[in-house]
């Protein structure tokens, strides 16, 4: 479903495809286990958090101080460092690289920002085929389909359409089976690594104090891809920097276990400069593009701290409503509760004033967040801005809303006059409601009142303490 | 677009009267798990093994009969490993292990170019340190540590100084050089290639080696 379908019916279409649900609902739920345990292993992750989400904003309030030096240590290195104000910039940079170069043979590891940007279809458009190389990325690309989840791509996938697609597309044989699989990826991915000529990566941080680049990855394809080719460029967001090497430890001890659970990735990767001239391998050339792309306007505005994100997903594995819609209803790349805020501020006219409303408010994301973003308040906050764009229905449902919150009296009055309009629908739920409450229930379910209301009970109850008293 | 132009949406908005958070100068504190304290060996060993990866605990006079042993399980007949120095690898072991695979019937190329790289069942290195808090191994890139060594061979050994383990992440980072000494590529390795894309079940060796045996040499020293 596209993103110019209407958020609700994309919802809608969402929470009505139950194998994909299924499939979100368990995958999430193991990881919420996972990063549990891996957070039990430390002996005081509260405070590591703290000191992250310190860190992080330390480093933005100082932004253009820590930007100036990573740039000029990476120049001192040998590298090159490129200046994106916008997404059109970053992608015309990317590409000129590719084509002054004639370089041909793309091979990409997995980048959210490159998602961001739509980078492929710009490659694509100068006549380049790039290849995704993580695994998922791989599937996502070759079944022709966007990714649903920060960390993992294809949690809305099953073996049998993974199968499918690699048949289709690799003509290998028919296996289900996740091991032959990812073998059959292993060795068509490995002859493409072989031959390949352009590498381009995303940067979980860039440390200000070495101008280094640090990537983490679990399945080996970020390494070749930054060690392969002739030519590496690495695709980073202004709000990666990081002070000094020895803050580094204190995100790598969370960002794996928040994201899955492991203590580490398999593979940190810290890239400082071009290869060597006496170094056996690796790229001539190292290109930091360094991108902006909205964010010095969510830097200048009430929304900073959520810049300190360091994209391990652990919010959306928490959250309740990502876990029964899945990744693609948001309509967004970034989804989940910080995709609900990073969407509609990177592109304030973008149509996205539903996505921070796709949420419960319960809090699990802040909860799980190893930087301390306090996402449930940022949420509230950037509702109460786009409050005007609510039919008005709604607007006048929420009146009333807060007219009865407010008396008790008409608060007992509503509950006694919609315990009689709500019609259940047989099992327990009301999915129509009268009059200004249908902009409410037109969208969701809301349980049957019970015949006797808590005050009800409460004032029983209390009668009785005073008889026994 | 240069630098200064580039950086002008932050600094012409800069919003001086913003309170400012100071940078936390104790981080280990809160952040370091293991100190000296402790049986590094077995620390690291439990915890590489927890990441998945294989490790062999030697001794000075037996570590050249474990590699081989663990080369001979499964059947690796083609080895790449490296001329010189890295780690407890020194210029002189590194040719009394490829003299003793020789003999035990295999070949060993000390190239790491792609034929060799491409085409070997395994490849042996050195590590410039290995962390007991996480088993991790680290491979720093140099005139004879390539990239690739410890990458594109199905197997990794990597061969470990018992004198080499450090007890956390932080004292690695807090060790490395911050001037042109800085390796152009270092690698924190913990276990096996792994990827659990496809609905979460977990597959080793999708890109990198699916087996990473580790050898701890204990020498008397």
């Amino acid at each position: 479903m596209s993103a110019s379908t209407p958020f609700q019916q994309r919802v809608a279409a969402a929470v009505a495809d139950k194998r994909v649900v299924r499939a979100v609902h368990l995958a999430t739920l193991k990881k919420v286990e996972a990063r549990e345990a891996g957070m039990d292993q430390l002996r005081d992750f509260e405070q590591i958090r703290s000191l992250a989400a310190q860190v992080k904003q330390h480093t933005l309030d100082y932004l253009p101080r820590y930007l100036e030096q990573f740039v000029e240590q990476i120049e001192g290195r040998g590298g090159a460092v490129h200046f994106a104000p916008d997404a059109e910039a970053a992608r015309r940079i990317i590409c000129d690289i590719a084509t002054s170069r004639g370089l041909k043979r793309v091979v990409k590891s997995k980048s959210m920002t490159s998602e961001e940007i739509h980078l492929n279809q710009a490659l694509e458009a100068v006549g380049l085929r790039p290849v995704e190389t993580d695994l998922g990325e791989f599937i996502v690309q070759i079944d022709h389909d966007t990714p649903s989840h920060i960390v993992t791509p294809i949690i809305h996938k099953d073996r049998r359409q993974i199968a499918l697609a690699m048949q289709r597309e690799l003509g290998c044989e028919y296996t289900e089976d996740p091991t032959e699989l990812t073998m059959i990826a292993r060795r068509h991915l490995r002859e493409i690594f072989r031959n390949c000529d352009l590498g381009i990566s995303g940067v979980n941080f860039g440390v200000a104090e070495t101008g280094t680049l640090c990537i983490c990855t679990n399945e080996g394809n970020g390494r070749l891809t930054v060690s392969r080719p002739r030519v590496h460029v690495a695709l980073m967001g202004i709000e990666k920097v990081i002070p000094r090497m020895r803050d580094l430890p204190v995100f790598l001890k969370l960002l794996a276990r928040s994201s899955t659970g492991q203590p580490l990735t398999v593979y940190t990767t810290l890239i400082s400069g071009p290869k060597r001239l006496q170094d056996a391998d690796g790229p001539e050339e190292l290109h930091v593009v360094l991108m902006d792309a909205g964010r010095s306007d969510i830097w200048a505005g009430e929304f900073r701290e959520v810049l300190r994100c360091i994209r391990c997903g652990a919010c959306l594995n928490a959250c309740p409503v990502y876990r029964n819609i899945g990744g693609h209803a948001y309509g967004s790349v970034y989804p989940g509760p910080i995709g609900a805020l990073l969407t509609p501020l990177l592109h304030p006219a973008g149509g996205h004033e539903e996505l921070p409303r796709a949420s419960s408010l319960c809090g699990a994301c802040g909860v799980a967040c190893p930087v301390k973003i306090d996402i449930p308040d940022l949420l509230v906050r950037l509702r109460a801005q786009t409050h005007r764009s609510h039919p008005l229905a709604k607007r006048v449902a929420m009146r009333m809303w807060l007219w009865a919150m407010k008396s008790p009296l008409v608060f007992r009055l509503g509950q006694r006059l919609l315990r009689g309009l709500l019609k259940d629908g047989g099992d327990g739920w009301a999915t129509d409601g009268p009059g200004p409450l249908r902009a409410w229930t037109q969208p969701r379910d809301l349980p049957i009142p019970p015949k006797r209301s808590f005050r009800a009970i409460w004032q029983a109850e209390l009668s009785n303490e005073d008889k026994r008293g | 677009m240069n630098l200064q132009d580039f950086l002008s949406s932050l600094t012409k908005r800069g919003g001086g009267d913003r309170e400012r958070t100071p940078l936390p100068d104790d981080l280990e504190s809160a952040v370091r798990q293991v100190d000296g304290n402790v049986d590094l060996i077995g620390v690291f060993a439990a915890s590489a093994e927890a990441a998945g990866a294989r490790v062999r605990r030697t001794s000075g006079a037996d570590w050249l009969t474990a590699i081989a042993g663990i080369l001979g399980d499964l059947d690796a007949t083609r080895i790449c490993t490296q001329a010189a120095e890295v780690g407890f690898l020194s210029r002189a072991r590194s040719a009394e292990l490829s003299e003793h695979l020789r003999d035990s019937g295999m070949t060993v190329s000390t190239d790491t170019g792609d034929d060799e790289l491409f085409s070997a069942d395994a490849s042996i290195t050195g590590v410039s340190a290995a962390i007991a808090e996480t088993g991790t191994v680290v491979c720093e890139s140099g005139p004879n540590a390539a990239r690739g060594a410890s990458l594109i061979p199905p197997v990794h050994v990597a061969v470990v100084g018992a004198a080499q383990i450090i007890p956390d992440l932080c004292d690695y980072f807090e060790q490395l050089p911050g001037g042109p000494e800085l390796p152009a590529n270092v690698n924190l390795i913990t276990g096996p290639s792994k990827t659990a894309d496809i609905e979460g079940t977990l597959v080793t060796g999708v890109h990198g080696p699916g087996k990473l045996f580790i050898v701890v040499v204990a020498t008397a020293s």
